[in-house]
């Protein structure tokens, strides 16, 4: 029964983002490898914030803004790599594309282009949920729970589960936002990425107050919904734009 | 063509990632469910004597320097046991005893699927109270070793099987390396990924010489080495099997070395009955030998197509983008020669029932057993930390032999497999050990998450 609520938990995160996988990722070495790497540097942004944080660490004050200054930073060098990703990512392209052509392969169509998109973001996504939900699983496989004290209705896990999830979609999402932004020189979808990655995470601070949660996580929510319909909404504008032409 | 390039590029990479993936995913899950129930377990087991903790067997009361002593004479000893044991196979192969090294490597292959595998069997039974009885244990066990060893050292036989197989030797191996303390096994496993990379690319290193003298010989030599599965359309097979050679010579040549090592050591576990070790891990590097052989007899024979090939391919590549290029030379490769790898293909279709021709055109990247397990035996240390390890330790260790197998498109030579996974594995345990966990622990456990 306790291994089916680890599970549980953990595919409660992971749930979407592993049929997306399965679905779209999976039938495609170079997206799989795309995932990857992207997982990796993830996890490289990780340490090397925890490493500057680690001095500071563990903050026992109860005020809130040394963790929003915490947030501050990690999403600012996360979204520094972004803008990294895709400088390497554009010169990539170009490489598959000269490729493609000496295969008298297609080049790159808009759909390959977003699918590598998506991978990049669900890389990102993945990591999230892996370090912040998955690797703090391990107690709920035993016999019990763990109830925070800000939030003491639910189980931390399921807790935890419920916000990675949220994260997962935003990050996985946002990333499509991005790259097509900077493709386009979009200015609004440019900033439209780094502000909702921002309000995230500055959402995640008011569970730091007393029953918090009932209030943060529903916002994280509409967050992530809103990041969801943008991204619906922009690739279902190009792509009819794309068959028009 | 419909078809996008995305889902030709990396085929061959992902042939080789993905068993290994799987390898360490039920190495990890195997030390989980293991040890979860009894911590104490490791302790006790830590008592038994190997060939990698001959000279100090680590006792948690010793102090940090006491350890790091213990564990670096018992590297120090384990890879001059194996140097050893490889030249005496380098010496054995060089007066042709090939058939006495396949026989050993046949019986060494029971040895571990039976004995090891079978006890490991049992404590998985007695960990889930699994009902059992003794008679269909032992039938279960039998056919499972006795497949094993057809699948592993004859033709004719599925390559899935063989793949299962292999990754399973992978595991049982890296299960039992996983009961050693851990400064050894840390100080270990970098002590093998120098080893592997001074036997492997050092003019006198005794996997180079074995490399060598087998690249003049067309013996057909069984291999205990990991072949990534044969890719269904017909460029992605011949990228494959392009950059398989060059894989497989460098990646044999490590796997091999790592080989003997875990068998070594399993086999000196088993000497626990008092036989000398010597002998046994004789005859696991002979195996190893044995497949280094094999794959270096089948870049040779390939090699007058490959090479036509390639040469056409990189004069027509600018420099600069050589080394992104090189991912996907296979390819184009396999474009360009079509007519030649179809006939080239039909002939070991006619053969296929039989060994050597056909099994070296099936074959795409190769990555030695020892790979495998070594890769295996961190993650599975990494486990017994915690998951977070696990995870970053994963990472690394497959962009490592991402790295590997670019750099072997690059160099075209028999590369070690060991040393940049290792490297990159030990670097981000401890990260993530010393960095990473407070400060994920502190945010997440207070709900702030980015």
């Amino acid at each position: 029964m306790t291994v089916a609520a680890g599970i549980g938990y953990a595919l409660l995160a992971l749930g979407p983002s592993l049929s997306l996988f399965v679905s779209v990722i999976s039938r495609k070495p170079f997206l799989i490898l795309t995932v990857l790497s992207s997982t990796l540097l993830w996890l490289i942004s990780l340490i090397v914030l925890s490493g500057v944080w680690r001095g500071f660490l563990p903050l026992k004050t109860t005020t809130w803004w040394p963790y929003g200054i915490l947030i501050l930073t990690s999403v600012a060098f996360q979204e520094g790599l972004r803008v990294l990703f895709w400088k390497v990512y554009r010169r990539l392209e170009d490489i598959l594309d000269a490729f493609a052509d000496r295969l008298s392969k297609p080049r790159l169509l808009l759909t390959d282009k977003m699918q590598i998109a998506l991978a990049g973001g669900l890389g990102h996504g993945i990591a999230h949920a892996v370090f912040f939900c998955l690797s703090l699983l391990t107690p709920a496989f035993g016999p019990a729970t763990y109830f925070s004290d800000k939030c003491s209705q639910i189980p931390f896990f399921l807790l935890s589960a419920i916000i990675a999830l949220a994260f997962v979609t935003i990050h996985t999402f946002s990333m499509v936002i991005a790259f097509n932004g900077y493709a386009e020189g979009n200015k609004m979808d440019q900033y439209f990425v780094p502000i909702v990655h921002l309000v995230a995470g500055m959402l995640t601070l008011v569970n730091l107050a007393p029953g918090g949660c009932t209030v943060g996580i529903p916002l994280l929510y509409f967050i992530a919904i809103l990041t969801l319909f943008h991204c619906g909404r922009m690739v279902w504008r190009r792509l009819v734009e794309n068959q028009s032409r | 063509m419909e078809s996008s390039i995305l889902e030709s590029i990396g085929v061959e990479i992902i042939g080789v990632m993905s068993p290994v993936s799987i390898c360490m995913f039920l190495v990890v899950l195997l030390v989980y469910s293991l040890s979860s129930s009894d911590p104490f377990s490791p302790a006790s087991v830590d008592t038994i004597r190997t060939a990698a903790n001959l000279v100090y067997v680590e006792n948690p009361s010793d102090s940090a320097s006491q350890k790091l002593e213990g564990a670096l004479l018992n590297a120090l000893v384990f890879v001059i046991l194996i140097a050893l044991v490889t030249f005496l196979l380098v010496l054995l192969y060089y007066y042709n005893f090939t058939n006495f090294l396949k026989n050993y490597m046949r019986f060494s292959a029971f040895f571990v699927l039976g004995t090891m595998g079978g006890s490991i069997f049992l404590s998985v039974i007695q960990k889930f109270s699994i009902p059992l009885d003794s008679i269909t244990c032992f039938l279960l066990l039998f056919n499972f070793t006795i497949v094993g060893v057809l699948s592993v050292f004859s033709g004719g036989i599925p390559i899935l099987l063989r793949q299962t197989y292999m990754v399973c030797l992978g595991i049982i191996v890296a299960a039992w390396f996983t009961k050693l303390p851990e400064w050894t096994t840390w100080v270990l496993l970098v002590a093998l990924a120098v080893y592997d990379l001074v036997a492997v690319l050092a003019p006198g290193g005794p996997l180079k010489l074995l490399v060598d003298l087998a690249s003049t010989r067309d013996d057909e030599l069984p291999a205990l080495v990991y072949e990534a599965r044969p890719t269904v359309t017909r460029t992605g097979q011949i990228g494959a099997r392009s950059l398989g050679l060059l894989v497989a010579g460098v990646s044999d040549s490590s796997s091999i070395e790592l080989q003997a090592v875990s068998r070594d050591n399993n086999v000196n576990r088993n000497l626990n009955e008092g036989r000398t070790n010597s002998d046994y891990s004789a005859v696991t590097m002979e195996d190893f030998r044995n497949e280094e052989v094999h794959s270096d007899r089948e870049d040779g024979e390939r090699s007058p197509l490959v090479s036509n090939v390639r040469e056409r391919h990189s004069s027509s590549i600018p420099s600069s983008e050589a080394r992104q290029l090189n991912n996907r030379d296979p390819e184009i490769v396999g474009e360009e020669t079509s007519p030649l790898v179809e006939m080239f293909e039909f002939g070991n279709e006619g053969r296929q029932m039989r060994r050597g021709d056909v099994e070296i055109t099936d074959r795409g990247i190769k990555l030695g057993l020892g790979d495998f397990v070594f890769y295996s035996v961190l993650v599975g240390r990494a486990a017994m930390y915690d998951l977070m390890t696990v995870y970053a330790c994963y990472l690394a260790i497959i962009s490592g032999l991402g790295c590997t197998l670019i750099l072997l498109s690059v160099c075209r030579r028999a590369l070690p497999a060991l040393p940049i996974s290792i490297a990159l594995g030990v670097t981000f345990y401890f990260l993530t050990r010393l960095l990473m966990e407070p400060f994920i622990v502190g945010t997440a456990t207070n709900l702030m998450m980015f």
